[in-house]
């Protein structure tokens, strides 16, 4: 019976190819952006989640929250380096300040900032050098002249290669001239912290040559994840800085799970959002072919008389349109979900995401439709199935 | 819904009335037929008792306004009297629901209308096999059953053919053949001959006359004279009520 009302339905849809297809159009539409969106969700937050994993799940931050107050700017000298490094679950520690400087080599100059670095920094972040070294110990005590140039910044100042072991400038009111002893891998960059576009001091040169700040303006740790969870760890020093500073969040502590769980709840909230307004054209669509069905079964009002008359039970009557109704639905189903698809898979090549097709997407897609065609379908065919076989026939 | 006319069921459904073995194909008891339009109450039909046996072939004549398209509506189960009793072919219809309507339809009465009402997008094999289709009989025997309906009525040649495709007399002969497909106990044609010119009018006469003598009955809605005068019984209706019986 129901391979009965399918076969009539495709017939009497195939009679009026332009008017369901345009009418298919919103469907289209709707299930393509809903698809498109829930399938770019899934591939940003891949690409975070990429991000976070090369960023290293080891590294942790101590920042300082909006308003410090008194107690921050007591607790956060270079004195606490050390009482931090032997945090459980923690493996090292350095203390970080920043400043932005113009850098020239030769006829090349870049506009860019400098890090103060201890040789644990390189561990922390696990960074890699390409050429030469990074900052050491003797660097440290001899307070040297000397910087560790990220991979870009390298090529930038030193376009024909030979950094290690050449002279840039810094400038300034009293300009600086410091002696590269090493070039990082490029690497890229994580929350805040760019590395190939860097250059990297020593920390006791750093303070003595470019800046003095008043504390540093930040820490970074390395977790040791075998000692301890990583998550744990930075949440027993959250705790320990509120108890610290007697004030909540004055000094934030962030690991990259927790940075990671804001981000892809941000990415969610976003493709929800989005998702909430596709789903309204779909609701527009659903309408349209509301309105379609309308026309239709007023159009085959005698075609629905003679049905009566031979014995078309309303519920019959109901099932035919609304099987109509859900076919056209479920075919911009299908070729919403191929644009959706086909949009979500151009847009991840240029942003540069990896196309993830969620099978949750085309579940929701066939699902969507399906369910706009019974919902929008129901009214009409209730119609229909009501009229009274008398004055249909009749119908002219 | 398989009832027969003698099942327990049908006999249940019609407590009040004779077995139907007394024969009576349609028996209706004071039916009135009131439509309410807007404020005004029509009155169609004003206590209308019939009788039809099984096997007659039978004229229902009236000018237009007279009620026989009502009584004719009645008949059919397309519509419901106001106030009365109908059973058809033993079975009470009047206070039925459309679902329980439709079935008696389906089962029971073969319509034959003057614009013979095919649907226009389907083959008239497809129109034949239709009424099956709601009687709930599987597709290979839809198909078969209507197959051998149309040749039946000599069109065994044109089964893919749409309507549009057929002169007029094919065309009514098909939609007998639709009316005829399930069996039926009544056989009713509202002006079956009105599209149709005065040959081809006759011979669909003639197919009707075959059908008869086969044993179908057969009730022909008309104002046609002619048409009415080869029926082998007449009934006129005039304001709602059945005035003589000839």
């Amino acid at each position: 019976m129901i391979l009965e009302h399918m076969r009539s339905a495709m017939r009497s849809l195939w009679g009026n190819k332009l008017r369901t297809f345009l009418s298919m159009i919103g469907i289209v539409i709707g299930v393509g952006s809903v698809v498109a969106i829930t399938a770019l969700g899934e591939s940003a937050r891949a690409s975070i989640t990429s991000q976070i994993a090369q960023a290293g799940l080891e590294t942790i931050t101590v920042n300082v929250g909006r308003r410090p107050g008194a107690a921050v700017e007591r607790l956060f000298t270079d004195d606490l380096v050390e009482e931090l490094a032997r945090f459980e679950g923690i493996k090292a520690a350095a203390a970080v300040n920043r400043a932005s400087a113009q850098l020239k080599a030769g006829a090349e100059s870049a506009s860019e900032q400098i890090t103060s670095a201890t040789p644990a920094y390189l561990d922390i972040f696990s960074l890699e050098v390409k050429e030469g070294r990074f900052v050491t110990e003797a660097d440290m005590l001899d307070r040297s002249a000397v910087v560790v140039l990220g991979s870009e910044l390298a090529e930038t100042l030193f376009p024909d290669g030979g950094a290690v072991g050449s002279a840039v400038r810094v400038l300034g009111s009293s300009p600086k001239q410091l002696r590269v002893i090493g070039v990082l891998e490029t690497r890229s960059d994580t929350f805040g912290f760019s590395f190939d576009s860097g250059a990297f001091m020593p920390r006791s040169s750093f303070l003595v040559r470019i800046a003095k700040p008043a504390r540093p303006e930040s820490f970074v740790l390395w977790a040791d994840p075998d000692a301890r969870d990583v998550v744990e760890t930075a949440a027993g020093l959250q705790a320990w800085f509120d108890a610290e500073t007697g004030t909540d969040n004055a000094v934030r502590v962030q690991s990259p799970s927790t940075i990671a769980e804001t981000m892809s709840g941000v990415t969610d909230t976003l493709s929800g959002f989005l998702a909430g307004i596709a789903a309204i054209s779909l609701v527009v669509g659903g309408i349209g072919i509301m309105n379609i069905m309308l026309v239709s079964v007023t159009e085959r009002t005698r075609e629905i008389g003679i049905r009566k008359a031979l014995g078309a039970t309303p519920a019959a009557i109901r099932v035919q349109f609304l099987v109509e109704a859900i076919y056209i639905t479920l075919a911009g189903g299908f070729i919403g979900l191929a644009l959706g698809m086909a949009v979500s898979k151009v847009a991840s090549g240029f942003l540069g995401w990896d196309f993830i097709l969620a099978p949750s997407s085309m579940a929701v897609a066939v699902v969507f439709s399906a369910a706009t065609g019974i919902f929008f379908g129901l009214y009409p065919a209730a119609r229909a199935a009501r009229l009274d076989p008398v004055v249909a026939l009749s119908y002219e | 819904m398989s009832d027969t006319p003698n099942s327990p069921a049908a006999r249940a459904e019609a407590p009040d009335l004779p077995p139907p073995s007394d024969g009576l194909v349609v028996a209706a008891r004071g039916i009135h037929r009131i439509y309410e339009v807007g404020e005004e109450k029509v009155h169609a039909l004003r206590g209308v008792d019939l009788d039809i046996r099984r096997g007659e072939y039978l004229a229902i004549i009236g000018p237009s306004g007279s009620g026989k398209s009502t009584l004719m509506h009645i008949i059919g189960c397309l519509d419901s009297p106001t106030e009365g009793t109908v059973a058809i072919d033993g079975v009470q219809v009047a206070a039925m629901d459309e679902t329980r309507l439709a079935r008696i339809r389906n089962e029971r009465i073969g319509f034959v209308f003057q614009a013979f009402n095919l649907l226009t997008r389907e083959s008239i094999l497809e129109n034949v096999a239709l009424p099956l289709q709601y009687a709930g009989v599987n597709r290979r025997e839809r198909i078969e059953r209507a197959r051998a309906e149309l040749e039946s009525v000599g069109l065994g040649d044109r089964l893919g053919h749409r309507p549009s495709q057929l002169s007029g007399g094919q065309r009514q002969r098909a939609a007998i053949a639709r009316a005829l497909v399930t069996r039926p106990a009544i056989l009713l044609a509202d002006e079956p001959t009105g599209a149709l010119d005065t040959k081809t009018g006759d011979a669909v006469l003639a197919l009707f006359e075959e059908i008869h003598a086969r044993g179908t009955t057969i009730i022909v809605v008309t104002h046609d004279p002619d048409v009415a005068a080869r029926c082998h019984r007449t009934v006129r209706i005039r304001d709602g009520l059945i005035e003589e019986v000839a």
